[in-house]
């Protein structure tokens, strides 16, 4: 596993990402699709998870969908409008965010 | 040892007891933590058959950290007193757009009137019980009126909760932070800004009252159904 504190500031940004590719999901089903997606790499844990989706849904970026599954309610997010402009200017800023970091991390020198 | 994958009705309601014993008292968020731990129990008896309903659910519920649903429970009730304050925010605009700046605009008035006039003390005095007693009477009514709902209904919904309860300590705190400033501040009736500031601050009491205790609660039903689509399934 690796070190969790590195994705810590990137969690909304996954959720965002997944939400985007998958119209709607709940709580659990998030953990285990980064789960299988990192290969066990990344976890998200529950006191993690729940907080950033509360805050996202108050910011406007998600709505919520309920349906009863079995014998339980499911809450179901998926992104507002707002929130699939906002995944979009999130998922450049983390583009650029790796560039830069590939470059102080792994420099390529040249002979200019 | 043929286990069952699928939570059954009593082990549903087992878990809402669990998150209840876990000082989380409001369906709704009881609704999402009893469905992330069916789905995590059942995933764990997918690994491990033989272990029990609740060697399973502690397994699951050690997950959420030492502060078991503190934490998700604090986030939540974080994310819709931000939703209250917006809610409150676009009934406040109202009050400062046509037509009903003009009614704004006449308690300004007559609170800074009342203020410049030589019977300012007694005016700043009973404008400031008026105010507080009704937001007591009023406040303590509303919690009463919420408790009778959730003895009904036996259920507890967080928003509810938060427009029946929320504004009575924060009300109240308000309150004592006007009197400090008033210690503090050297605000008397010599400073010149004295009425400008009071009729500003009795004129934002009024409709901040008026919206807290009257026109939010009022709406309550049609604000709970919005929130939650689960409210009238259930």
């Amino acid at each position: 596993m690796g070190n969790q504190k590195l994705y810590k500031g990137s969690l909304q940004t996954i959720i965002l990402k997944l939400l985007e590719q998958n119209d709607k999901m709940y709580g659990y089903e998030i953990t285990q699709k980064v789960k299988e997606l990192t290969k066990g790499e990344l976890k998200i844990t529950e006191g993690a998870l729940y907080p950033a989706l509360h805050k996202l849904e108050a910011d406007g970026l998600l709505d919520v969908e309920v349906a009863k599954v079995d014998n339980r309610l499911r809450k179901y997010y998926k992104l507002t409008e707002n929130g699939t402009k906002e995944t979009v200017s999130r998922l450049a800023e983390m583009e650029d965010f790796l560039r830069t970091m590939q470059t102080l991390v792994n420099p390529k020198f040249s002979l200019e | 040892m043929n286990k069952k994958i699928t939570l059954t009705d009593e082990h549903i309601q087992q878990l809402y007891k669990f998150t209840h014993q876990h000082y989380v008292e409001h369906f709704d968020v009881q609704t999402e933590l009893v469905d992330h731990l069916a789905n995590d129990i059942e995933q764990i008896w997918k690994e491990q058959p033989k272990l029990s309903f609740e060697q399973a659910r502690d397994i699951s519920f050690k997950k959420f950290g030492v502060f078991g649903f503190m934490d998700m429970y604090e986030a939540r009730k974080g994310a819709l007193n931000k939703k209250y304050f917006k809610i409150l925010m676009k009934y406040a605009k109202d009050w400062f757009r046509l037509p009903k700046i003009f009614l704004t605009i006449s308690l300004f008035l007559f609170f800074y009137y009342g203020l410049k006039s030589v019977y300012f003390d007694y005016f700043y005095f009973s404008s400031f019980t008026i105010l507080l007693v009704f937001g007591i009477i009023k406040g303590t009514l509303l919690i009463r009126k919420i408790k009778k709902k959730q003895l009904v209904t036996k259920r507890k919904w967080l928003l509810d909760d938060i427009i029946y309860k929320g504004t009575f300590v924060g009300g109240l705190m308000l309150f004592v932070n006007i009197n400090n400033i008033v210690s503090l501040g050297d605000l008397d009736a010599s400073n010149k800004y004295f009425s400008l500031f009071f009729a500003i601050i009795f004129t934002f009491l009024c409709i901040w009252e008026h919206l807290t205790l009257n026109v939010l609660p009022a709406k309550s039903e049609e604000l709970l159904e919005k929130q939650y689509p689960e409210y009238k399934l259930v």
